[in-house]
């Protein structure tokens, strides 16, 4: 990874804290489900 | 801190992706495409050739009857829904990081969360640009250079080293971060590598039905139990063996016992373990799961395992969650079945990981004089990984059918009435399975079945297969024409691959079954949302893996995480091996 230091997250995630982290792949993957029903349907 | 850097990259990268989808809608790279996925192409030729026959024959038709030539279409054959998808993709994909691009160029960035956010998406670019490349260019690439050098090696490189687009887009993460580094304006973007993979992680929740778990979960809970136990015991003991120091020893035991990185940090607050301590542990399960990663699929495909013995020991013998996923999609790339399983049997060690906070807090303040005692009921509250929570809320949703109906969760279902007539065995194929009938029924060929299906141990329903449950299923066969159900499916795959089987009835047997199973277009289309997250994830991990985690993980962390890493592989392998047959 970049030797880079980053005032917000972490120098692995963009995200504060891994529940954050956590929380956004939560939504971005029931997002992803909803448009995939949908788009395809059952 | 201004994180938005006033770089062209984006726009590029955007520009570059629409470029490539143009070019693949308008035929501008059939000849590269034609090279690059050679099975498809042949496909295509088959369909094309049948077309033009048909077209002959319609036209000549028409002008015999003095009509005008039909309007036929070619229908789409894979190569042309390959390159479809390609275009689809990157027109959808280059054009938001195009658009992202020029707002980039013309906007005077201010702090605050556009600046922060906005700044996070060339990194993203560059990440996923990689995995396209890896993935459309250099996974097919390898993999044609592998059969071409077959003949010559007399097997088949990059199958036998798994050089496909997961551990091409590892390797190219590595590569970039320690010879080119990354470039400034991706710095910030490429930290998004977790968050597709806990987004896959999550997804693949979907994948899952609950009598699937039941047929494995028993399995695995006894198997991970033993092995998650009894790793992070022998960690224990040896790290006061070989004085490590308690907060050291009680981290490594739960990164190399439980699930890598996230129990590491999990259990960090627990053993009161300093940032250094983390590190190392970090440090020593990357490189180890490096190791295993690249070591475990060769090791599968050299002894023939199939993808719930390979699911079951990557599950269990990896360390890291992303590596875990990384060995199984290695394995078996398009299938995702080896994926599944290896996620069940990592989920499943996931969920010891309050057993060992516990464990782990009882011995720590057992060893250490003068710990402060730890509140483990906070401890689990605030560290437990949400994801694995949202995976087991995915599953629970395709418990219930909400994604697809119950049975399509393999990605492929049985069904009978949805075989195509014209897909129904001919008279010529009934007649040769007639043939095989009478044959079996004799003394000698009745005794050969019946042998057979003894030592085969076909499973249908809650017992084994017998010569007499062939004899029907082929009878049936032959008057139906097509599979009518799964349990003489599965009797009439084994008949199938019996010695000395006429050839024509062979055929005509696969040729029933293949008829009767049907693709799930949801599930394959969560298959391919999660074969992009994954790709995308992993080509961001390598980019986490600096010749300096590689140094960090020396000395008695390496010594120790290897020592009980190996035992912990060599075991399951064995246990595997002996005990997991393939019943998914």
């Amino acid at each position: 990874m970049s030797e880079q230091k980053f005032e917000r997250g972490t120098s692995l995630s963009i995200f504060a804290a891994d529940r954050r982290e956590d929380l956004g792949a939560l939504i971005a993957a029931l997002l992803i489900a909803l448009g995939v029903l949908f788009v395809i349907g059952k | 801190m201004i994180y938005t850097k006033k770089s062209p990259a984006l726009l590029i990268i955007g520009i570059l992706m629409l470029v490539w989808g143009y070019l693949n809608n308008s035929g501008g790279v059939d000849g590269m495409q034609s090279w690059l996925q050679q099975s498809a192409y042949s496909d295509h030729m088959k369909v094309k050739e049948k077309f033009d026959a048909e077209l002959r024959v319609a036209t000549e038709m028409a002008a015999a009857e003095s009509k005008p030539a039909p309007d036929m279409k070619m229908p789409a054959s894979k190569f042309d829904q390959a390159k479809a998808e390609q275009a689809k993709l990157s027109y959808i994909i280059g054009g938001i990081f195009a658009a992202l691009g020029l707002l980039i160029m013309v906007w005077t960035p201010k702090e605050g969360n556009l600046d922060y956010y906005l700044g996070v998406i060339p990194g993203t670019a560059f990440i996923v640009g990689i995995a396209f490349v890896v993935r459309w260019g250099l996974d097919p690439i390898f993999g044609n250079w592998g059969k071409a050098a077959k003949p010559t090696l007399g097997w088949d490189f990059a199958h036998i080293f798994n050089l496909n687009y997961v551990v091409l887009g590892i390797v190219i993460g590595i590569i970039v971060v320690n010879i080119f580094s990354i470039p400034g304006w991706a710095a910030n973007g490429v930290r998004t590598a977790r968050f597709f993979l806990k987004t896959g992680v999550i997804l693949l929740g979907v994948l899952y039905s609950a009598a699937e778990l039941a047929q494995l979960g028993g399995l695995s809970v006894i198997m991970i139990g033993i092995f998650v136990l009894g790793s992070v015991g022998m960690v224990l003991f040896m790290g006061r063996r070989m004085n490590a120091g308690n907060s050291m020893t009680g981290i490594l035991s739960a990164g190399v016992g439980v699930c890598g990185v996230s129990a590491a940090v999990a259990a960090a607050p627990v053993v009161q373990a300093k940032a250094v301590e983390i590190a190392y542990t970090i440090g020593t399960i990357l490189v180890w799961g490096v190791g295993c990663m690249f070591l475990f699929p060769t090791i599968g495909h050299m002894l023939g395992m199939g993808p719930v013995q390979f699911g079951a020991w990557a599950g269990t013998g990896i360390l890291n969650s992303a590596q875990v996923a990384g060995a199984a999609l290695a394995f078996d790339p398009n299938g995702i079945e080896t994926l599944k399983v290896a996620e069940i049997f990592n989920i499943t060690r996931v969920l010891f990981l309050p057993i060992i906070v516990v464990w782990l807090a009882a011995w720590y303040v057992k060893h250490e004089e003068g710990a402060q005692k730890v509140d483990l009921k906070q401890v689990l509250i605030a560290k437990f990984p949400v994801f694995v929570l949202g995976f087991l809320g995915m599953f629970a949703l395709s418990s219930m059918g909400v994604f697809a109906p119950a049975g399509h969760y393999q990605g492929k279902y049985f069904s009978s009435e949805q075989t195509k007539e014209d897909q129904w065995l001919k008279g010529k194929e009934t007649r040769a399975i007639d043939g095989e009938l009478k044959r079996l029924q004799e003394p000698a060929g009745g005794q050969a079945l019946k042998e057979y299906f003894t030592a085969k141990a076909v499973n249908i329903g809650q017992r084994h297969a017998t010569s007499d449950d062939a004899y029907k299923a082929m009878q049936n066969l032959i008057d139906s024409k097509k599979m009518m159900t799964r349990e003489q499916d599965a009797v009439l795959n084994a008949v199938a691959k019996m010695a000395g089987l006429d050839p024509v009835a062979k055929g005509a047997l696969e040729k029933a079954s293949k008829a009767a199973w049907h693709n799930s277009k949801i599930i394959g289309a969560f298959r391919n949302w999660i074969a992009w997250l994954f790709a995308i994830g992993l080509t961001g991990l390598g980019m986490q893996i600096t010749a300096k985690a590689l140094k960090q993980a020396g000395g008695k962390p390496l010594i120790i995480g290897g020592i009980v890493g190996t035992v912990k592989a060599v075991g399951s392998l064995i246990v595997v091996l002996l005990f997991v047959k393939e019943f998914v």
